[in-house]
């Protein structure tokens, strides 16, 4: 996995963060990045210019990656060293992030390789240049197993002496269908937050609902969802979302400003 | 160029121990999921040795991890999980289906071609330390 006449365990790589126009240089010093062999340092293209990072490649390989991902101290460590190089360079100049893990031979690879992507990194940082990307997750509480104790339904009432079973399943019909109608609540609340969030938004995308959280969470998530927003409209946003959490009772949870990570793929 | 201060909460971190105040699953989503793709990006062919190009395999080796994490998106996703390999097989089967059917009924110079397989496997594996 090396160049060729390099003994493995000497050859190196080029970590790529992100690639962004005229950076300030200073914006990467000090930051520790993917390892502690190298400084995170920028790499000249032509037209744009490539944060980068010289590591050990053996420290790098796929096998290494798969040990480390799966160790979530490590896979965290990585993944918040990754996304601090690229808020720390997106603070001082418009920046397309790299997924995790862009790795080349060599920095003459990663020139090679970012020049031919030129277009596509200019559209991606003239689209999201003066805007941020802002998370918003809501939540519903959780349902209650123990629904069917309110024996009253609106349909028990019109027999006139039920049987023990027949009012069991009464009130079996009853719980489910309190929980069906919970649930378009829940659901009809998160279409009504994305639209009203859409609305001031530039973009959006639809993230992967989370599932509960391994401690027993008492909500379910019912939205997750990431918006573009021009950062003149931020302030509108953060409004947007208190007045939502009051109209709809449910949990609004607005993470950000982030580098718009979500924004800078094929739209 | 930018006003906005994107190192937000979770900054400053200088190693594992710098307080996690923003999700890691928040992370995680963008870190691994989304930013741009290069075109060689996702090639996973460690014959010309772009080192890592090992996105998919990563997202599988880290679906316990995640779900530790909070997250189970890693399994629904149609690129990363297994249903996806499975289907990846049957893609292959169906793509080599195709071709033998074509090899059957002459069509020789209509195969599409396949890439590269010819070349030298280059030394990736490197667990022959030092």
């Amino acid at each position: 996995m090396t160049e060729r006449g390099l003994e493995p365990s000497d050859a190196d790589a080029t970590y790529v963060f992100a690639v962004c126009r005229n950076p300030d240089p200073s914006a990467v010093v000090g930051l520790p990045g993917v390892t502690d062999e190298a400084p995170v340092s920028t790499l000249p293209l032509e037209t744009l210019t490539a944060i980068v990072q010289t590591v050990r490649a053996r420290d790098f390989t796929n096998e290494a990656w798969q040990a480390r991902l799966c160790d979530e101290q490590e896979l965290e460590r990585y993944a918040r060293a990754h996304h601090d190089v690229v808020s720390a360079v997106a603070a001082c100049c418009p920046t397309v992030p790299l997924p995790m893990a862009t790795l080349y031979q060599s920095e003459e690879r990663v020139r090679e390789a970012l020049a031919n992507e030129a277009d596509r990194f200019h559209a991606a940082l003239n689209r999201i240049a003066h805007h941020a990307e802002w998370g918003v997750k809501v939540y519903v509480p959780s349902c209650q197993p123990d629904d069917s104790s309110r024996s009253t339904t609106p349909t028990g009432r019109s027999r006139p002496a039920p049987g023990a079973g027949l009012a069991y399943l009464d009130r079996k019909r009853g719980a489910q269908e309190r929980r069906e109608r919970r649930q378009d609540e829940a659901l009809q609340a998160a279409e009504a937050v994305d639209a009203e969030v859409r609305g001031l938004a530039t973009a959006s995308r639809r993230l992967r609902l989370h599932g509960p959280q391994p401690s027993g969470e008492q909500r379910v998530q019912v939205l997750n969802a990431t918006y573009l927003v021009a950062e003149h409209r931020a302030d509108e946003l953060t409004l947007l979302t208190q007045a939502l959490r009051e109209r709809t009772g449910t949990q609004i949870e607005l993470s950000g400003p982030w580098v718009p990570y979500s924004f800078v793929g094929e739209v | 160029m930018s006003d906005v201060d994107f190192r937000q909460r979770s900054y400053p971190v200088s190693g594992p121990s710098g307080p996690p105040t923003t999700n890691l699953a928040d992370i995680l989503e963008r870190v691994l999921d989304k930013g741009i793709v290069i075109a060689g990006d996702i090639k996973i062919d460690l014959l010309d040795i772009e080192l890592l190009t090992i996105r998919l395999r990563l997202f599988v080796a880290s679906v316990d991890t995640a779900k530790k994490a909070g997250i189970d998106w890693w399994e629904t996703d149609p690129a990363l999980s297994s249903r996806a390999s499975r289907n990846a097989l049957q893609d292959e089967n169906r793509a080599l289906r195709e071709r033998l059917e074509a090899l059957e009924s002459g069509m020789k110079d209509e195969l599409p071609e396949r890439r590269h397989r010819n070349d030298p496997p280059a030394r990736t594996k490197e667990n022959r330390g030092t």
